[in-house]
């Protein structure tokens, strides 16, 4: 059997190779990447039309809102179908015996580390979803990040202690909002009569111009993709940790 | 000029501290020295090479480079917090696991 897996390997990557020559150059201008219109409409444009200046913030946030939508719609279900695999509600816990973790005591250096480290990540966190207009960031990075520092509170405390600040009802209730709030974005775009996730017409609620509308309406979303990607990150830590049982763990 | 030197001084240092720690993971005898090694170095050698490249930004003492350096030292500071933490949790589960401490060949027998 190894022998045939190694054959697959080989000619899969030739074939890979082969392909690979008929790519362009990288960087190179008569590429079909880089002589189409659309790409030169972003890089010329964007500032002109949303204010904002990193491009690939505006790229995933308003030019291409619906592909960032359904990303974030899939995280969503990702979180849905872990939980829906590794949660276990009562039943034959007796059964299944565990590993027998040796209970330690909570541990003091680790704490007071935590203590002091988790306020400054959270507030990083926020700075990357708030600061993706200008720099590399954005909603799916901050909210790993924030999804993170309630990973470290579990890891120095347990997950109880963690469970107190994001408890199984506030996870699915976040992970939830963050996708409304985004689709909440189209849906007030529908109400004023433009298509869905077309930013602009919200100036109507939004202050300033309607370039500045989009540049606000693209935070918001980012928000609603912090959320969502927070939650699920916690939830699937907390999931694996407690062998689905969220009561315990590590 | 003089800041130069200082940067390379200080850089430099920190790079030797590198070397001490990855000599050490590699050639220390068991797991406690190990830690000890790489917690050691990394977060002296860390600090020092730090401070080394925000002097040298500070050659041209405009807001923008001080933003920099403010940047820089913030690392430095929770390196220096987090570093040792971290060696310290890994040494302190290690030990309740129950890994065994490394002794001289003279100390075992003596002990048997």
């Amino acid at each position: 059997m190894k022998i045939i897996g190694f054959i697959t390997v080989i000619i899969t990557a030739l074939l890979l190779l082969q392909a690979e020559r008929d790519f362009p150059n990288w960087g190179d201008p008569e590429s079909p990447a880089s002589s189409y219109r659309l790409s030169q409409h972003y890089i010329t444009e964007t500032y002109h039309e949303t204010v904002v200046p990193n491009m690939v913030t505006a790229v995933l946030a308003d030019y291409r809102g619906y592909d960032t939508l359904f990303e974030t719609v899939v995280i969503f279900t990702a979180g849905i179908a872990i939980i829906g695999i590794l949660r276990v509600f009562g039943g034959n816990q007796a059964e299944h015996k565990e590993p027998q973790l040796t209970k330690q005591k909570p541990d003091l250096i680790l704490q007071t580390t935590c203590r002091l480290l988790l306020p400054i990540i959270q507030l990083f966190a926020l700075y990357v979803v708030a600061h993706g207009h200008h720099s590399p960031g954005g909603g799916f990075q901050g909210g790993v990040i924030f999804g993170a520092s309630f990973i470290l509170l579990a890891l120095c405390h347990d997950l109880k202690y963690a469970q107190k600040w994001v408890p199984e009802r506030r996870i699915l209730n976040l992970a939830g909002f963050g996708v409304l709030l985004y689709a909440g974005f189209g849906v007030a775009a529908l109400m004023f009569g433009e298509n869905f996730l077309d930013y602009g017409i919200l100036t109507h609620l939004l202050p300033g111009s309607i370039e500045e509308a989009r540049s606000h309406s693209m935070l918001g979303v980012e928000i609603g993709v912090g959320f969502t990607v927070t939650a699920i990150m916690f939830s699937i830590y907390s999931l694996l940790s407690s062998n689905g049982k969220m009561k315990e763990g590590i | 000029m003089i800041i130069n030197t200082i940067c390379i001084f200080l850089v430099s240092c920190g790079l030797i501290f590198f070397i001490g720690g990855a000599v050490g993971i590699i050639r220390f005898p068991d797991f406690y020295t190990r830690m000890h090694a790489a917690g050691k170095g990394d977060t002296c050698s860390m600090i020092l090479i730090l401070t080394g490249l925000s002097l040298y930004i500070l050659h041209e003492p405009t807001t923008a480079n001080f933003l920099v350096v403010g940047k820089i030292l913030f690392i430095a500071l929770f390196i220096m917090s987090t570093s040792p933490t971290s060696t310290h949790a890994l040494i302190k589960a290690g030990f309740e696991e129950g890994i065994k401490m490394w002794k001289r060949e003279d100390e075992k027998e003596g002990q048997e």
